[in-house]
This record gives structure tokens, C-alpha cells and sequence, in this order.
């Protein structure tokens, strides 16, 4: 029995089909990921299951109870949101603690428990402060620990990364992904960040449009790409003429080969990027101009190689 | 052009001072000053200052009943237009933003009809339907309601738009809020200044409206001190002067309590990159 199931869920706004048909089943303890560009349809999903958001057909399995048309705080999904959402009026602890005291545990009881949460987030120290006097990122990891003080069954993320910065959102994105695995707390995880995605999920949904295009570990939906947007959304990919046709190769299983007479394809360096451990080589194809980009190490490259100069590349074998 | 750069904003404070304080003073000496009014001048400026006037006014019985039925009627008015503009306003964010353009309309209103338009229409009607409403000192409430139904809706909108009030609402019910429970623990401690501020705004109007009382012999504070003005002048002014300065000072705490909590929501705003 999954811990959360979606079947054939189906919401529009208006003319707008927000979600068709999703379907989509999550393991007890499992991180799936909704990955999609805005307007796909994944909040909606993530909100229709908190309770915030009615769908139009379909159910909601929560273990084997529907709970379409159960109110939003009778649910015990613990949810974090994109903006800060902590309460301004209420200190940190106060804050942790809000979930079970409207769910009546006495005082001590939950005292005790908000301390050991925020413990559990490493914050056990500022417990005292106000929303206001702490970080982005603290505020997101006490949103996180006030949402899991109630044990929820089900931890809904809504972009919980999106409005911090770059480094805080690493630090954030380990924070739960050790939580989920320490816990063993179901999640989904809404994002339209596919790096994101890759590095926190058990598996992700890639979602276009309302529709699932394909769910699969992030490992299967990077090289396997079941449809073209997946390959063109889940990282980046080159589109190259092959006989009579296309092939879909990614910048990093291309190779450069400067003196190979007989490479696949040929063209004119137009751009050179160094990102560090890797370089970025912008090529444009001589037979159809057609835009490539290869991603090689950067201390394998070739010194030759420079804007202009007209290159080999190969498909690298594996 | 330095000089000429910062004389201007001085004399501009000066002039506004003067403009503000010369009457008050005149008030203050025509109030407290045992010299009959036609002699007072600069030489006497500081002679005989005397508070017997005001304490006369104080003492008077008249003066407590009216007090006491216009602090009565204000608060009911606050607690009327509180349970009728708070759920209204939320809802208007929450749930009908498209409506938002009408409710402001709708609270305007009073602005646009003249007290006296509305007390002729109403009192028309209610006396022929239900002449024991405009016997008693309450009818007065609801026309106060509607009359400081701007200032408290505005507070109130004000207020709303500083939270990031979806989110708020969405996290508390996630967290096992029922509404009740939202409104009440979420919602009402959040909105404290707004309240607080609408409450003192609705209170200063009730204070000091004289049209629809005096149409409706309410024998409210502003229609002693118009009636006190004959009897005794000086009593009068006293008093009037003595609810400028309390109203005044009301509305500092308000203010430094205002202040002070949106540097909590703004500091809150500003760390999640949301200004407002």
C-alpha cells in the first residue's frame, strides 16, 4: 500500500486544464520530486493534496482512506512554503509548537517537543528570537521542523529553495533530504529546478502542461528520456543531423576530436566558457548551422581550440 | 544657493508651526487665563493662569452623562464595525479580490453623502417603522459605523496587504487550524496595530461628531461642549483642549506601536527578498 496516491486527478481553472488524469503513487518514506516549468500543474497537485484546492475528478488515497472533501486541517500533511510563511507575532519555539498546541497537547509536552525539533534542524539555540531576527535559510529549516512537529503523514514542499541563495540552498536541500531519510517521512517535493530535482529525489515526476510525462529515479529520466520535452527540460541536450534524421545527444557524450579528418560532424567554434572543472564549447554545425554545445573536462582540452577554428566531434562511445 | 537650499524648508516648518500652534494657544489662553478676552495681550501673557474653568466643566454632572453616553456608543460602534469590516476585508483578500474595488467604493461612501442627507433618509423611515431605535442613545451607532467605516476598512487594508496573509492562512490550516482557530491565533494577533489604530480612529470620529447627534437630541460629549460653550466659554475650550491633547497622545502610542510591528513584518518581508 502506498502512503499517498493520486488517481486520475483532473482540475481546471477556467479553459485552463491544470491537471489531467494524474496519477501517481508514493511509497512510504519515498522523495518524489514534481519537476516542471511554471503553469505545468505541480503546486496545483501538491495543493489539491494539502487540502488548499479542490480537484475536479479523481481521489486522493492517504494509506487507503480518500480524503477528497476532508478540510485541509484535518489532513496531517505538513507543509513548507516558497515565502517564509513562519508567523510573525509568535517566536521560533512558539512557532514549532503553534501544530500541536491548536491540537490541544498541554504546555510541557509541547515545549519539550518544539525544543527537540529544533534540535533536530540544528536551531535549538535560537528557539527565543522572533521570525525576523533570523536568516532565510533558518527560517525555512524552522518552517520545516515546525511542519514536521506534528508528525505529519505526508511532507508537501511548495519551491521551499526558491527564495534563498545559491549556497543557503544547498545547505536547505541536504537539510531535507537527511530529514526525510532520518525520519522516514513521505515527501513530494514541488520544484522547477531540474538540478534540484537530480539531487534530492528517489524519483521524479517531469510534468508539462498538467500532464505527467514521465516518472522514473533521476538517474533513468536523465539518460532515458521517455518523450522530447524530458530531454530537453532535465538538463541540456543537442539536436544533430543524422542521415535523414535527428539524433538528441547530451553536451557531455560529445567529444572534440581537433585532427579526426572523418568525425561525425563538423564546425566552427563560437564561444568557449570555462566553468571551472568543466569547459562549455559552443560549435555551430557546418552542414545544417545548426547550434551544439559540448561539455568536456577542462584540463583534457585541447589548447588549439579557439573561437573560430573549425573542430571535429564525435559521439563518445560507451 | 546652499543658504537659500536650506532657509526654505525652515521657513516652511516655521510658517506650519505657527499656523498649527497659534490657535492652540489662543485656545489655551482664551481657556485658562482669568482676563476678560478683550484685554489679553502680550503684556499679561503669563498672568493669572487658572485650570477653575475646566474643573468646573468636569464637576458637572452633564459633563459625565455625556461623556459616558458617547464612550458608550463608541464602543459599540468599534465593536460593530469590527465584527462587520474585519471578516469582510479578509475575505475580500482571501477569497474575492475582484470585489475589493467595490468594497472600497462602498466604504467611501460616507465621504460622498452628507451626514444630514443620511439622517433625514433613516430617521424618516425609522420613525414611522420603529420609533423606540431612534429613542435610544444606540441608535446613534450604526450612522458612526458607517461614518468611520473608511478609516477602519483603510486600517484594516493596510494592515492585510503588510502580511503575506495566503500563506499564513495555508500554513496555520496545514498545521491542524480549523478557521476559528486561524482567525483567532493567526489572524486577530497579527492585525493588533491595525485593530488597535481602526478602534482609536473609529473612537475620535464618534468624539467628535456633532451633525447627527444634534439632529437626534443625543446628548452625546460634542453636544455639551456646543451647549457648555454659552454657559460657561472658558470650561468648554478647557475641555476641548484637553481631548486634543489626549487624542494626541492616543495616537503617539499607536503610532510607536505601529512602528515597532512593522519592523518585525518589513525585517520579515525584506529577509525572503518580498518588499512589499
Amino acid at each position: 500500500m502506498s502512503a499517498l496516491e493520486f488517481v486520475n486527478v483532473s482540475k481546471s481553472f477556467g479553459d485552463v486544464n491544470a491537471l489531467s488524469n494524474f496519477t501517481i503513487a508514493l511509497e512510504q518514506g519515498e522523495l518524489v520530486s514534481l519537476l516542471g516549468p511554471s503553469g505545468c500543474g505541480k503546486t496545483t497537485a501538491l495543493r489539491i493534496a494539502a487540502g488548499f484546492e479542490t480537484s475536479d475528478t479523481g481521489s486522493i488515497l492517504l494509506g487507503s482512506t480518500n480524503i477528497i472533501g476532508l478540510p485541509a486541517h484535518q489532513r496531517r500533511m505538513g507543509m513548507v512554503f516558497q515565502s517564509y510563511s513562519l508567523f510573525p507575532h509568535l517566536n521560533i519555539r512558539d512557532n514549532v509548537a503553534f501544530g500541536l498546541k491548536v491540537g490541544g497537547v498541554p504546555g510541557d509536552v509541547r515545549k519539550k517537543r518544539a525544543e527537540e525539533m529544533l534540535d533536530l534542524v540544528r536551531l535549538s539555540d535560537l528557539g527565543h528570537r522572533m521570525p525576523h531576527q533570523i536568516s532565510g535559510g533558518q527560517q525555512q529549516r524552522v518552517a520545516l521542523a515546525r511542519a514536521l512537529a506534528t508528525e505529519p503523514h505526508v511532507l508537501l514542499l511548495d519551491e521551499p529553495l526558491s527564495a534563498l541563495d545559491a549556497k543557503i540552498r544547498v545547505e536547505v536541500r541536504d537539510e531535507i533530504r537527511r530529514l526525510n531519510r532520518d525520519l522516514g517521512v513521505t515527501t513530494m517535493f514541488v520544484t522547477h529546478d531540474q538540478d534540484e530535482a537530480m539531487s534530492i529525489s528517489d524519483r521524479i515526476c517531469v510534468m508539462d502542461n498538467g500532464v505527467i510525462e514521465q516518472i522514473g529515479s533521476p538517474r533513468n529520466v536523465y539518460n532515458n528520456p521517455a518523450t522530447s520535452f524530458v530531454a530537453h527540460f532535465v538538463g541540456s541536450i543537442n539536436s544533430l543531423p543524422r542521415g535523414n534524421t535527428r539524433v538528441l545527444i547530451r553536451p557531455e557524450n560529445l567529444v572534440l576530436a581537433t585532427h579526426d579528418e572523418s568525425a561525425q560532424w563538423r564546425g566552427a567554434v563560437t564561444d568557449i566558457t570555462f566553468v571551472g572543472a568543466f569547459t562549455k564549447i559552443a560549435v555551430v554545425l557546418d552542414n545544417d548551422k545548426s547550434s551544439v554545445s559540448v561539455l568536456a573536462i577542462s584540463s583534457q582540452i585541447d589548447h588549439n581550440i579557439a573561437i573560430g577554428k573549425n573542430i571535429g566531434i564525435n559521439e563518445e562511445i560507451r | 544657493m546652499k543658504f537659500v537650499g536650506k532657509i526654505w524648508p525652515r521657513l516652511y516648518i516655521a510658517i506650519a508651526i505657527v499656523f498649527f500652534a497659534a490657535p492652540l494657544l489662543s485656545m489655551a489662553r482664551f481657556a485658562f487665563q482669568r482676563i476678560p478676552v478683550i484685554s489679553l495681550g502680550k503684556d499679561n501673557l503669563f498672568k493669572r493662569w487658572t485650570i477653575d474653568g475646566l474643573l468646573t466643566t468636569l464637576r458637572d454632572p452633564e459633563f459625565a452623562h455625556s461623556l459616558s453616553v458617547s464612550l458608550k456608543v463608541a464602543f459599540f460602534t468599534v465593536l460593530v464595525l469590527l465584527f462587520l469590516m474585519v471578516p469582510t476585508t479578509l475575505w475580500v483578500h482571501l477569497s474575492a479580490p475582484r470585489w475589493r474595488g467595490v468594497v472600497e467604493t462602498v466604504t467611501i461612501l460616507p465621504y460622498v453623502v452628507p451626514p444630514i442627507a443620511l439622517v433625514v433618509g433613516v430617521s424618516g423611515t425609522y420613525r414611522s417603522i420603529a420609533p423606540w431605535f431612534l429613542a435610544s442613545n444606540y441608535s446613534l451607532v450604526p450612522f458612526y459605523a458607517i461614518l468611520a467605516m473608511p478609516f477602519t476598512f483603510r486600517s484594516l487594508d493596510v494592515g492585510i496587504k503588510a502580511l503575506d496573509l495566503r500563506t499564513l492562512v495555508d500554513a496555520a490550516k496545514s498545521l491542524g487550524a480549523s478557521s476559528g482557530r486561524v482567525m483567532w491565533n493567526v489572524l486577530l494577533p497579527n492585525l493588533r496595530t491595525s485593530l488597535i489604530n481602526a478602534a482609536f480612529l473609529t473612537i475620535t470620529v464618534v468624539l467628535g461628531e456633532f451633525t447627527i447627534a444634534s439632529l437626534l437630541l443625543k446628548r452625546t460629549l460634542p453636544m455639551y461642549m456646543a451647549q457648555a460653550q454659552g454657559s460657561e466659554p472658558q470650561g468648554a475650550l478647557g475641555l476641548g483642549l484637553l481631548i486634543l491633547v489626549l487624542t494626541t497622545i492616543l495616537f503617539t502610542l499607536v503610532s510607536i506601536i505601529r512602528k515597532k510591528d512593522s519592523t518585525n513584518i518589513n525585517a520579515k518581508n525584506i529577509n525572503s527578498g518580498m518588499v512589499p
